[in-house]
C-alpha cells in the first residue's frame, strides 16, 4: 500500500500521526526505507461513512527481519493513545514507565507515534538480549561488543526462535560500521535515482547455532555508497573466521571498508594531479578532459606529421590501477567505418610516479608509440608536435 | 477447564459491543465451579478427574474505553469500584470488544489483565476477546469470540459453550446449568410459585398426571377382568353353536338318505346321473370346504358379489357358495368387529358344507371371520362391510339359521346347477371350466 492510499483512508484525526511515519519514519540501523503501513482496517461500524480506518500493520526493519506489528487506535476517541500487538513476539512486553512518548500521549504531536515506534524498538532491542542469554557464546559475543564505545550503541539483535526440529538456536546481529563517508567525492554520491538518505554501512552476521560454527556476515552498503565503491562486486569483505568472534572480526571489516574509502578518495586526488600534469604538459594539445570525475582524458598529437587522438582512461582505483590509453587515428577507418584504434595498456608506468612524472614519461612514450602502432600503414614521416 | 454462558447474557453483550462505535469492554460475572469426576473402569480402580468450570451468568458493559486505567495501563480500584459496586466479588473475568484485529491478546491487554487479577483476587481470571470481521464489501461479517485464561502459561485458550446454540443437528432443547440470577427472575418465580408447586416443592402436575395415570391402571385392569368373562361366554356360545351345527348336518343326511330311498324306490334308473351329478359336486363341496376351511380363514365370498368384491375373493378360488341366488348374499359378509363384542354367525353359504368334520377352531365360519390370530377382519372385508347396511346384517344373522334349515330340503336338486352357474359368475372371470376344474 502506498503511503498516499494509506493517508487517504484513514481516519482525518489520525492523519498527521500516520503522516511522520510513512513520510519520514526512518527507525533502527537500516533507514533507506521508510516503514511501510498495510492492512488499513477500520474499528467502526461497517456503516460509516468516509475515511474512517484506524487501524493498521505496521512493517519495521529490524536486524535483517521485518517486523509486523499491528497498531490499534479507536477513530471515535482520536486523543487516546493506540493499543500494539506484536505479531509473534506474543511474550514481548514492554514495561510502561519506559516508553515516556505512552505516558504522556500527546495526540496533538504529530511525532508522537514515531516516537513511541522507536522507543518500543528499543525494548524490543533490550527483550532480543535478554533472549540471548539462553547461549553464553552469543551472550559473550553480544557482552564484548557491548563493551566498545564504537559498537554499543548501533547494534542491532535479533535472537531467533529455536528451532523446533534441530534445537538449535540462532540470533544475527546487524551492526553499523563507525566508516567516515564524509570524504567521499561528491560527483560519486549523486548518481543514485534514489533519495540515499543517510550514507551507512552495515555489517549483518547470522549464527545458524549457538555454538557459532556456521556464521554467514553480509555486508550492505546504502546504495550510493555502494556505487562510490565500484559497485557490489567490488567489495568481497573476508568470512568469518571459525572460532573467532566478532569483536576481532568486525573491526577488520571495518578496517578493509575504510581502506576502500581511502583508495576511493585518493584515486580521485591522483586522477586530477594526473590530468592537471597533462594539461601543463600537453597544454594545447588536450581535446576534452572530465572535469568532474577526472577519469578521462583526449589528447590530440602529431607525430611527424602524422596527427592522432589519444584516449586516457583512469580507472578508479588510480593510480594502483594503470591508466589505460586508446590510440585514435584521425585519417583512416576501419571496415566497420569506426576510426582505425588500437588500446595500450603495457608501457612503461609505476604507479608511484607523481602526475607530472607520468606525463613526461608519456611524451617519450608517446614518441615511439604511433610509429609501432600505426606503423606499416604510415608514412615514415611523422613528428611529434605539440599544437 | 470448561467454560459456559447462558445465551440471552451472550447476546446481551454482543448487542452492547455491535452497538458500540469504536472497542467496547466490560467485565464478566458469574462463578466458578470445580467438578471433580471419579471414573471406574476395568483397568484401573478408580480415576478422578478435576474440572474447573466457570460459569458467566452477566456481564457488567463499560460506558467508555480508559474509564478503569490510564495511558500506561494503570488500573485504578477507585474507578474500578465505581462500576463494580458490590458485584465486585462476582467478577470472573472481562472481556473485549475489537473490530477486525487478530485474535490475541495485546499489549495493553495484558498489562491490565495482569493487574486485575492481583486486585480482583482472581488466581484464573479469564478474558474474552470478542473480534467481529468483516469482508471488504461488508457482505458477510463474522463475530470470532475465543476465551483465555492468561495466567497459564501453556492451553491458553479455553472453548466457551453456550447451550442449544450451535449444533443445529439436536432436536432437543438442552435446559442449560448456567442459573438465571436475575432478581427479578426470583422474585416473579417466588411469588407465583404456589399456584404450581405444592407444599414438598414438588410440582402439582406431576401429582395429577400420576394421579390420572393410576386411574387409567386400575381401569384397565378391570376391563381385563371383563374381556376375560366375555371370552369365555363367547367360548361357550362357539361350543354351541359347532354342536348345533353338527346335528344340522346329521339331520340333513338322514333326510337326503330317507330321499334317496324314496326315489330309488319310484324310479330308480333314469335318476341315476342326476343323482349322481348331485352328489359329486356336494361331496365336492364339501371336500372343498374342508380343504380350504383351514388355509382361507376369510370368507368365502358368495358368488353373487358384486364383481369388485369377487375378483378380490378370486385368491381363495373356493367359493364355495351357494347361496349365489340370494340378493342379500353381499349383506351376509361379516363385517369387522371390536375385541369382545358378540360375534356374528357366519352369513355364508358356507354353513351348509362347513359341518365337515375336520372343522379347525378358526374355520370361516365362525362369526370371528378374521385371521385366525383375532385381529380384525382385514380390508376385504371391510370394503364389502362398508357396502352393506349393518341393520341388514343383523337381519341376515337371526335369519341366517333359518336360511339355513329351509334350503336345506330345497337344494340338493337344484344346488349343482346353481352352483355351477353361480360360481363362474362371481368368483372367477376366467371361466367355468377352469373353475370347475379347480373344483373337483
Amino acid at each position: 500500500m502506498s503511503p498516499e492510499v494509506a493517508l487517504n483512508r484513514i481516519s482525518p484525526e489520525l492523519r498527521p500521526l500516520l503522516c511522520s511515519v510513512v513520510r519520514n519514519g526512518r527507525v533502527g540501523l537500516d533507514s533507506t526505507n521508510c516503514l511501510r503501513v498495510t492492512d488499513l482496517k477500520t474499528g467502526c461500524t461497517s456503516l460509516t461513512p468516509g475515511p474512517c480506518c484506524d487501524r493498521f500493520k505496521l512493517h519495521i526493519p529490524y536486524a535483517g527481519e521485518t517486523l509486523k506489528w499491528d497498531i490499534i487506535f479507536n477513530a471515535r476517541d482520536p486523543e487516546l493513545p493506540p493499543d500494539f500487538i506484536f505479531g509473534e513476539d506474543a511474550e514481548f512486553l514492554p514495561e510502561p514507565s519506559e516508553l515516556p512518548h505512552l505516558v504522556q500521549w500527546d495526540a496533538g504531536d504529530p511525532e508522537c507515534l514515531l516516537q513511541l515506534v522507536k522507543e518500543l524498538i528499543q525494548q524490543y532491542h533490550q527483550y532480543q538480549c535478554q533472549r540471548l542469554r539462553e547461549s553464553s557464546r552469543l551472550l559473550f559475543e553480544y557482552d564484548s561488543l557491548l563493551e566498545d564505545p564504537n559498537y554499543s550503541r548501533s547494534m542491532e539483535i535479533y535472537a531467533g526462535h529455536k528451532n523446533s526440529w534441530t534445537g538449535e538456536f540462532s540470533a544475527r546481529f546487524l551492526l553499523k560500521l563507525p566508516v567516515d563517508f564524509s570524504n567521499i567525492p561528491v560527483y560519486l554520491l549523486k548518481d543514485t535515482t534514489l533519495d540515499p538518505g543517510e550514507d551507512v554501512a552495515l555489517l549483518s552476521v547470522s549464527f545458524e547455532d549457538a555454538e557459532a560454527t556456521q556464521v554467514f556476515p553480509k555486508l550492505y552498503l546504502s546504495p550510493s555508497i555502494e556505487h562510490a565503491l565500484g559497485g557490489s562486486s567490488a567489495l568481497h569483505i573476508p568470512a568469518f573466521p571459525s572460532g573467532g568472534c566478532l569483536i576481532d572480526y568486525v573491526p577488520q571489516v571495518c578496517q578493509l571498508l575504510t581502506n576502500k574509502v581511502q583508495y576511493v578518495i585518493q584515486g580521485y586526488h591522483k586522477r586530477r594531479e594526473y590530468i592537471a600534469a597533462f594539461l601543463s604538459h600537453f597544454g594545447m594539445g588536450v581535446v576534452e578532459y572530465d572535469a568532474e570525475g577526472f577519469t578521462k582524458l583526449t589528447l590530440l598529437l602529431m607525430w611527424k606529421d602524422f596527427c592522432f587522438l589519444v584516449h586516457v582512461d583512469l580507472p578508479l582505483y588510480f593510480p594502483r590501477d594503470q591508466p589505460t590509453l586508446t590510440f585514435q587515428s584521425v585519417y583512416h577507418f576501419t571496415n566497420s567505418g569506426q576510426l582505425y584504434s588500437q588500446v595500450q595498456k603495457s608501457y612503461p608506468y609505476s604507479p608511484r610516479w607523481d602526475g607530472n612524472e607520468m606525463a613526461k614519461r608519456q611524451e617519450t612514450c608517446k614518441a615511439v608509440e604511433p610509429a609501432t602502432i600505426f606503423g606499416p600503414a604510415l608514412p615514415r614521416q611523422i613528428h611529434f608536435i605539440s599544437i | 477447564m470448561a467454560a459456559s454462558i447462558s445465551g440471552y447474557t451472550f447476546s446481551s453483550v454482543c448487542y452492547h459491543s455491535a452497538n458500540s462505535n469504536s472497542d467496547h469492554e466490560g467485565f464478566l460475572l458469574g462463578e466458578v465451579r470445580h467438578e471433580e469426576t471419579v471414573s471406574i473402569s476395568d483397568t484401573q480402580i478408580s480415576s478422578s478427574e478435576l474440572l474447573q468450570v466457570v460459569e458467566v451468568h452477566n456481564h457488567e458493559p463499560c460506558a467508555q474505553l480508559f474509564s478503569f486505567y490510564d495511558y500506561a495501563g494503570q488500573v485504578n480500584e477507585e474507578s474500578l469500584n465505581r462500576i463494580l459496586k458490590d458485584r465486585r466479588k462476582n467478577v470472573i473475568g472481562w472481556y473485549r470488544f475489537r473490530r477486525n484485529t487478530q485474535q490475541q491478546m495485546s499489549f495493553r491487554e495484558q498489562i491490565i489483565h495482569k493487574q486485575l487479577t492481583q486486585l480482583l483476587g482472581v488466581p484464573d481470571l479469564v478474558f474474552l476477546l470478542f473480534s467481529f470481521i468483516s469482508t471488504a464489501n461488508n457482505s458477510t461479517h463474522a463475530l470470532e469470540y475465543v476465551l483465555f485464561r492468561p495466567n497459564r502459561r501453556y492451553n491458553q485458550r479455553v472453548t466457551l459453550s453456550i447451550p442449544n446454540l450451535g449444533n443445529t443437528s439436536q432436536q432437543e432443547y438442552k435446559v442449560s446449568s448456567v442459573p438465571n440470577t436475575s432478581l427479578n427472575y426470583a422474585k416473579v418465580i417466588k411469588e407465583h410459585g404456589a399456584e404450581f408447586f405444592d407444599k414438598d416443592g414438588v410440582m402439582k402436575d406431576i401429582r395429577t398426571i400420576f394421579q390420572v395415570y393410576g386411574a387409567l391402571q386400575d381401569k384397565v385392569q378391570s376391563v381385563c377382568g371383563e374381556v376375560e368373562q366375555s371370552e369365555r361366554v363367547k367360548e361357550k356360545v362357539q361350543e354351541e353353536v359347532n354342536k348345533l351345527k353338527q346335528q344340522i348336518v346329521l339331520r340333513k343326511r338322514k333326510t337326503t338318505d330317507e330321499e334317496r330311498r324314496l326315489q330309488e324306490a319310484q324310479n330308480p334308473e333314469p335318476r341315476l346321473t342326476p343323482e349322481e351329478n348331485t352328489e359329486p359336486p356336494e361331496t365336492s363341496l364339501l371336500s372343498r370346504v374342508a380343504f380350504h376351511t383351514p388355509s382361507t380363514p376369510e370368507r368365502p365370498g358368495p358368488s353373487a358379489n358384486p364383481p369388485a368384491y369377487a375378483d378380490l375373493l378370486s385368491l381363495q378360488n373356493d367359493s364355495l357358495l351357494p347361496f349365489s341366488s340370494s340378493p342379500t348374499s353381499a349383506a351376509l359378509l361379516p363385517r369387522p368387529q371390536a375385541v369382545g363384542s358378540p360375534g356374528h354367525p357366519s352369513p355364508s353359504p358356507l354353513g351348509l358344507g362347513l359341518s365337515a368334520g375336520p372343522n379347525p377352531a378358526p374355520s370361516p365360519g365362525t362369526p370371528y371371520l378374521g385371521n385366525g390370530d383375532g385381529s380384525s377382519s382385514d380390508s376385504l372385508d371391510r370394503q364389502a362391510a362398508g357396502q352393506e347396511d349393518d341393520e341388514e346384517d343383523d337381519d341376515d344373522d337371526s335369519s341366517e339359521y333359518e336360511n339355513l334349515v329351509s334350503e336345506v330340503g330345497q337344494l340338493p336338486p337344484v344346488s349343482a346347477s346353481v352352483l355351477l352357474q353361480g360360481r363362474p359368475a362371481a368368483l372367477s372371470p376366467d371361466g367355468d371350466a377352469s373353475v370347475r376344474g379347480s373344483q373337483t
